[in-house]
């Protein structure tokens, strides 16, 4: 009897694990996405007539667009995104008063025009006819304003409240620190009620949209192209999951079909959408892939139809036979670049300072560890931009002059040698490609002035602690342009106590320059005023500008009319999807 | 035995309890918060953040008010992850791990036991050198490796199997034979030597002189026996097929709950870490219980009390 049980139990055990084998055959075709469940275009809408006159015969039949999204978007509520894969959706299935062209110039999109008063402080914009939601609901004048005032609610917590400092009455809502004045935020709900009744955003009708500046931002039209300034509805917003793809209001040419978390996302054509030309493709399937390995295979497999090339890639695609051409580099308005600490050490001298500057070859920098992509950058406004200075490079690679700033930053300093010093703290995050470059620099440095290095690589949130504590000598860094104006990367990095000021600087002439600027209605005084301010920041050497990203794409032959800008989120033409159109292939 | 089940069950809860404690504390006392980034958010935005989610209480007082929320079943929202719950989350990872999980065991078990026993069988002749040889290889290559290896060969080349994703059982394949490489390794590595040690056993001789056949003696005898220890390993076993799983899920793109948890740490989402660590004690503790009970099924000469 006993021996039964035993052999019952293991005959059970060994059944189970029997019949539990769901035989999973792999079919040999590997499908891509869903392709068969593209949504058509049922009511096609009014401007994609045109759209798909435009060409063609040579269009493919299904009009589908596979990438990857690398991550599942944080959040897609318009007000309170931040992160690039939030954004990159947002763009096609959100749209404000007002848009970026290919050129990442400011052209209406909900607006059909829009005036700017005498004295550039008040925008009024007047809304185009018909415009609805994807659940058929007009858009109103308030919906702008509703959205506005929330980013700028402080419950609301949005990261992006910062950008609306502009605004009339900011200053009564988002605090000091956040605008640099000296009000504290309201605490009280009644405040807060109070602080955003007096907001400079009203809709005196359902088709105008008033905007009041507290000082004249000519970029502010920038600011309203961003998808914080979308139109949002509150019934829609407050309402439970609203964000979900099921219950989703999209206002732009894309609407979202489908989110299933963490896997995929699909957007397809908005036929509600009459604010401007409609989308040629049917659908976009957006992947979450995480890992830059995966992706490269996906697309090598066909499984993507573009895709970032991973950083142990860049040299291989591009000496690849079948790769190569698929090849897309596409500079970013962004920069790297490396803070020296100018309150503390040796790095507070400025001789010392541009010593280190003009000791480093950043085209060979860039050659060696960037494989090869991305521009030398010697000052922080990027090329393409209203303000960028391509000349302006005072300390240029010349290791002669730097040996004669070193010894006069020496002998300041009472010192014989860099070695003195002691391991300087040299810090740097791990897990994003960055030793190498560290590393070339320290030992740039080290053989130049017999400089002593302690490479500090520390995970993410620890790095930005403790950069933001001081405590490095010199600390990588980096900056993404928000909007494509000099004011957003020259205020709050190099002004006074700014928000992302690593380096410490401050430097009051700057500030004050920066105020001017920032004020100026001419446009071409205001460059100019951008200029001084920069030559004057960058003379100092605060930090030591590095590299103007350029990133690099594999894009399949087959994805035709994108439109790349420096503004992109993670793909080239991901400001517009609705211009791609895929060709036969 | 029911005494010692119970007990065992009992026993779970303050391993939890522990778990949860070490980690609430560990994770508020390494540096970076949530809302550090490279944009620095303002101060002002940072204090609402943190009064939102009441991370502006002492730590002592937020573990629990996490306990308070356990208590009722709300795992409590994501920090970064804003428009969804920690509850909602989990729920949608949960069955997919759980899915590749037990994919990988029993493609673990079905390959490993036989490869095992199959080079007992066929000791120091070819069946034993290729078993041992692929199991040596399956044990020293890491599943990231190895992940990477069938997708550049399996998808990329041979364009047989999606190269990512969890979409319809062609998507199954690569990450569950990734996640099942090193088990299938070890357990034909035990099974072997223990089915080797078996053959030298009495019992066995005692079978043999008796008259009964090569394969009856395999069946009846030697295997069930051979089990034994091959029963022991299924504990880490299971485990690393649990802790394996972030791996593999990362790197074929599988919506599990396993990214969720090493994106956690780097993004500090305290609600979702605490979850998904407390889920993974809870499985290392319920499968290393089930192990236990199932050794004393199939060894008679085991008793508990």
């Amino acid at each position: 009897m006993f021996m039964k049980k035993r052999l019952m139990a293991t005959v059970g055990v060994v059944a189970v694990i029997a019949t539990a084998c769901g035989s999973s055959t792999a079919s040999t075709a590997p499908s891509a996405s869903t392709a068969a469940s593209g949504a058509p275009a049922s009511g096609s809408p009014a401007g994609s007539a045109a759209a798909s006159a435009s060409a063609n015969a040579n269009l493919a039949d299904q009009q589908l667009l596979k990438i990857d999204l690398t991550n599942e978007p944080p959040t897609l509520d318009p007000d309170k995104a931040q992160d690039s894969t939030s954004i990159e959706v947002l763009n096609q299935i959100q749209r404000g008063l007002v848009y970026f062209d290919k050129d990442l110039k400011i052209v209406p999109e909900m607006a059909q025009s829009y005036d700017v008063s005498p004295d550039s402080k008040t925008l009024t914009f007047h809304l185009k006819d018909g415009l609805q939601y994807s659940n058929g609901d007009p858009i109103l004048a308030k919906d702008f304003v509703y959205s506005i005032k929330r980013t700028a609610d402080p419950r609301t917590a949005a990261p992006y409240a910062y950008v609306l400092c502009e605004i009339a009455g900011s200053d009564k809502l988002l605090g000091s620190s956040t605008c640099n004045t000296t009000t504290p935020t309201p605490k009280t709900d009644a405040d807060i009620e109070a602080a955003l009744a007096n907001f400079g955003v009203s809709a005196p009708d359902d088709k105008t949209v008033v905007v009041q500046l507290n000082t004249p931002a000519a970029y502010f039209l920038d600011v309203l192209a961003l998808w914080i300034a979308v139109p949002v509805q509150e019934k829609w917003i407050t309402s439970p999951n609203a964000t979900e793809a099921e219950n989703y209001v999209s206002s732009g040419p894309f609407m979202l079909k489908e989110w299933t978390h963490n896997s995929k996302l699909v957007i397809v054509p908005n036929p509600k959408w009459t604010a401007g030309p409609g989308p040629t493709l049917t659908e976009v399937d957006m992947s979450m892939l995480n890992d830059p390995a995966t992706a490269q295979a996906s697309y090598e497999a066909g499984d993507l139809d573009m895709v970032l090339t991973p950083a142990a890639d860049l040299r291989r695609v591009k000496d690849d036979p079948v790769l190569g051409p698929q090849v897309v580099d596409q500079a970013q308005a962004g920069i790297g670049y490396y803070d020296y600490n100018t309150v503390k050490g040796p790095t507070a001298n400025k001789d010392f300072r541009i010593a280190l500057t003009e000791a480093i070859d950043k085209q060979n920098l860039i050659d060696t560890t960037w494989g090869g992509t991305g521009a030398v950058a010697n000052s922080m406004v990027m090329p393409g931009m209203q303000g960028y200075q391509p000349d302006l490079n005072p300390y240029p690679y010349n290791l002669d002059d730097a040996k004669k700033h070193m010894a006069t930053a020496l002998a300041a300093l009472g010192k014989t040698s860099c070695a003195d010093f002691g391991k300087l703290p040299f810090g740097y995050n791990t897990g994003a490609d960055h030793e190498n470059r560290v590393a070339y620099m320290a030992q740039q440095w080290t053989k130049a002035f017999g400089c002593q290095f302690d490479q500090v690589g520390l995970e993410w949130k620890v790095f930005l602690k403790r950069r933001q504590a001081g405590d490095f000598i010199i600390s990588r860094d980096a900056w993404g342009a928000d909007y494509p104006h000099p004011n957003n990367q020259l205020a709050g990095i190099f002004t006074c106590g700014g928000g992302n000021n690593s380096s410490q600087y401050c430097n009051k002439d700057f500030d004050a320059l920066i105020a001017q600027a920032a004020a100026e209605p001419d446009p071409t005084k205001q460059t100019a005023l951008y200029n001084q301010a920069q030559t004057m920041m960058v003379g100092d050497a605060p930090v030591i500008f590095l590299r103007f990203v350029v990133a690099r794409y594999e894009i399949k032959p087959y994805v035709t009319n994108y439109f790349g800008t420096p503004g992109d989120s993670q793909l080239p033409g991901d400001k517009f999807f609705e211009t791609i159109q895929i060709a036969k292939h | 035995m029911k005494r010692y089940l119970v007990r065992r069950v009992l026993w779970i809860i303050p391993v939890l309890v522990a778990v949860s404690l070490i980690t609430f504390f560990l994770m508020h006392a390494v540096p970076g918060g949530p809302w550090d980034q490279e944009k620095k958010l303002s101060p002002e935005v940072i204090a609402r953040l943190n009064q939102i989610y009441g991370l502006d209480q002492p730590v002592y007082m937020q573990y629990l008010n996490w306990i308070g929320g356990i208590l009722q079943g709300n795992l409590g929202p994501s920090y970064v992850f804003k428009d969804r719950t920690v509850n909602d989350i989990i729920a949608g990872g949960i069955p997919v791990t759980i899915q590749l999980g037990i994919q990988a065991f029993i493609l673990a078990v079905l390959v490993g036991l036989p490869l095992g026993i199959v080079a007992a069988l066929g000791h120091n002749r070819w069946p034993d050198y290729v078993a041992t040889g692929l199991s040596v290889v399956w044990i020293a290559t890491p599943s990231f490796v190895l992940a990477i290896i069938l997708i550049i060969v399996f998808s990329v080349d041979l364009k047989w199997f999606p190269v990512a994703g969890w979409e319809g059982p062609q998507t199954w394949v690569l990450p569950t034979i990734a996640l099942a490489a090193f088990p299938i390794a070890v357990i034909a590595r035990y099974t072997r030597a223990s089915m080797l040690e078996v053959t030298r056993k009495d019992y066995v001789r005692t079978a043999q002189s008796k008259g009964i056949t090569g394969r009856a003696v395999v069946y009846r005898h030697m295997i069930r026996n051979a089990l034994i220890p091959v029963v022991t390993i299924m504990g880490p076993i299971l485990a690393f097929l649990v802790t394996g799983s972030f791996i593999v899920e990362h790197v074929f793109a599988v919506p599990g709950v396993g990214r969720y948890y090493l994106s956690a740490i780097t993004t500090r989402d305290y609600p979702l870490l605490m979850a998904t660590t407390l889920i993974y004690a809870f499985a290392v503790a319920v499968l290393n219980l089930v192990v236990d009970i199932l050794y004393a099924y199939i060894d008679p000469r085991i008793r508990y009390s």
